[in-house]
């Protein structure tokens, strides 16, 4: 303390108006950039917006609201004949099938990994799950493709019709011939993907539940199972859809594994085990060939996907708002 | 079941008279725990009579928050903690590995120093404990909710909004409610780990009006820092310090003419 008062005198009296206005400046400096860059997130998404209806312009134009159930994609007929139902069906579905496998089990790898595992176990398969967030997708575009899809073809397919034939609806589900290419290959390497996200996210909230809540419950007598479905998932419900939201984006929009591995038919086929396609796959396998109408086409299957990610976010907040009224917050 | 008011306890409640002996509810003899390597009890005895009140007094770190979590084998959640000696709830080995841990927690009921409501409506909160043990209708569990809140003296300020969170409330409510769901699958004993140190004095008046209600009807045993608390609200009062049982008696007694010096010393407050 002495020392530094005597510096202070040696370099004169401190002049703390002088000093507070060079703050005032940089202190403008700090907020203006703090804005710029948040305002820039905004003109960017903006810009991406503009650009793609720009693009899509020629395409909606000439098919209207049509390109959304019409099912053929024929860009080489004279005029092209472009719709979008496959690329959209064939998104969802394999969406909507990854999301049903990997949120139960990404969410039961967080409820070990939190609650049950012993502690020596806890590591390894942490860093095991994070190393499967760092495989690059066309690595498991490859697997898919070369392991996992000549097992679904020629083991799990023939299994499944066997128990399912003559069944009304799922036996339609799991009919067809055999193909290496198919919608459900794409759904599970999509599940596999996912899979990290949804357990990193509920690991890490799942860590956020106080010990005192748990132990109330276990001072209840409940099971573990009781704690983790009455406690610790009501607790963190809003991290745990927030890290579903942010797998099934990435779900939604993967594309170089899926394009390896669906097909790329723009044919709906009631069977999961046929080839299709999704909107990204649609685009990364065209893209570069394609010109005029065709490529206005694309362009609007983009902005589906825009469109379609932006309202299952936003329908995601709102199952979230419903479900706090429903808590009583 | 009358509301509580805040009158009658701040004159303060100390049994002139000692209740008379009560049968053993819980009987701990030669108990000694274990955090990995650290000997936290030391060769505890005593016994819980049944529906007394019986506090826990003691410096921070005497082990007294330590030997209530035993009771209902908490420490179990946590690995490399282990109790060795003998623990008898009525003709129960608590500490038998094989005893069943949820069942045990259903005799055994336990109320947190921070309020500890589960993230669901009121309603919800006393309903999840009691649909752990019972099949009940609905309008039979309606009643159970009322009269578990009306035990835990919380009914009239919350009957309006039983579908609000149980987190809208404030602290003291949020305590009593914890009471509330605790009694409402009807434990035997009742373990209150410093239930009042997170509440204002009215709440804490409330609480401590509560628990002496419990008595009637539970075996409660309350471990707290505050020595009034102790006093106002218990029959008999075990001082622990550093791992031991240092004096165990009726609580007159403690407050009044303790036998050991450490006990003296901490009642009057030259050391803790």
């Amino acid at each position: 303390m002495a020392v530094q008062s005597d510096v202070m005198e040696a370099a004169g009296p401190y002049d703390r108006a002088k000093a507070l206005s060079a703050f005032k400046l940089g202190d403008l400096t700090f907020y203006w950039i703090t804005r710029i860059s948040a305002i820039s997130v905004l003109l960017i998404l903006g810009g991406i917006i503009l650009s793609l209806i720009v693009g899509a312009w020629p395409a909606m134009k000439e098919y209207g609201f049509a390109f959304l159930w019409t099912q053929r994609w024929a860009p080489s007929a004279d005029p092209p004949v472009l719709g979008a139902l496959g690329p959209i069906y064939g998104t969802l579905i394999t969406s909507v099938i990854a999301m049903l496998i990997a949120i139960p089990v990404g969410i039961g790898i967080a409820v070990f990994l939190t609650e049950l595992c012993p502690q020596v176990l806890r590591r390894p398969i942490g860093i095991a799950i994070e190393l499967l967030a760092g495989i690059p997708s066309i690595i498991y575009g490859m697997w898919g493709f070369f392991v996992l899809g000549p097992f679904l073809a020629n083991t799990f397919q023939p299994f499944m019709i066997r128990i399912f034939e003559g069944v009304p609806v799922l036996g339609a589900v799991f009919a067809g011939p055999p193909s290496y290419l198919s919608l459900f290959n794409a759904a599970l390497i999509l599940a596999i993907m996912v899979l990290p996200f949804i357990t990193a996210i509920s690991v890490d909230v799942f860590k956020t539940v106080p010990p005192v809540l748990k132990e109330a419950a276990y001072g209840m007598g409940c099971t573990t199972w009781e704690v983790v479905r009455s406690v610790v998932i009501p607790y963190t419900r809003v991290g745990v859809i927030g890290g579903v939201m942010l797998a099934l984006g990435r779900a939604l929009g993967e594309t170089m594994a899926v394009t390896f591995i669906i097909g790329n038919s723009f044919r709906i086929s009631s069977s999961i085990f046929a080839p299709g396609t999704t909107i990204s796959a649609a685009i990364a396998s065209e893209f570069a060939e394609s010109d005029g109408l065709h490529q206005s086409g694309l362009i609007l299957l983009g902005l589906l996907l825009f469109v379609l990610t932006f309202f299952v976010l936003a329908g995601a907040r709102l199952m979230l708002m419903r479900l706090e009224k429903k808590a009583g917050k | 079941m009358t509301e509580l008011s805040v009158s009658t306890t701040a004159a303060g409640h100390v049994p002139q008279v000692p209740l008379p002996e009560a049968p053993p509810k819980v009987t701990v003899r030669n108990l000694n725990f274990y955090y990995g390597e650290h000997h936290a009890l030391k060769n505890i005895n005593l016994t819980l009579g049944t529906n007394r009140v019986t506090a826990f007094i003691g410096p921070s770190g005497c082990g007294k928050s330590t030997l209530l979590r035993i009771f209902n084998r908490m420490y179990d959640l946590y690995p490399g903690q282990r109790a060795v000696g003998q623990l008898m709830l009525d003709q129960t080995n608590i500490l038998d590995p094989k005893l069943d841990l949820n069942l045990l927690r259903a005799r055994v009921g336990m109320v947190f120093q921070k309020p500890t409501p589960f993230p669901m409506t009121i309603y919800e909160n006393i309903a999840f404990g009691i649909r752990l043990y019972e099949k009940i209708s609905k309008s039979e569990m309606d009643d159970r909710v009322e009269k578990a809140l009306r035990g835990g003296a919380l009914w009239n300020e919350v009957k309006d909004k039983l579908n609000a969170s149980g987190l809208s409330l404030s602290g003291g409510q949020q305590q009593r409610l914890c009471i509330a769901r605790t009694v409402a699958v009807r434990p035997e004993v009742i373990l209150f780990d410093e239930p009042c140190s997170a509440l204002d004095p009215i709440s804490t008046a409330k609480v401590e009006e509560l628990i002496q209600e419990l008595s009637e009807d539970y075996t409660i045993a309350i471990v707290t820092h505050n020595m009034q608390q102790a006093a106002r609200v218990s029959d008999k009062t075990a001082f622990m310090y550093l791992g031991e049982l240092i004096e165990f008696d009726d609580t007159n007694k403690i407050f009044t003419s303790p036998s050991d010096r450490r006990t003296q010393d901490y009642i009057t407050g030259r050391f803790g």
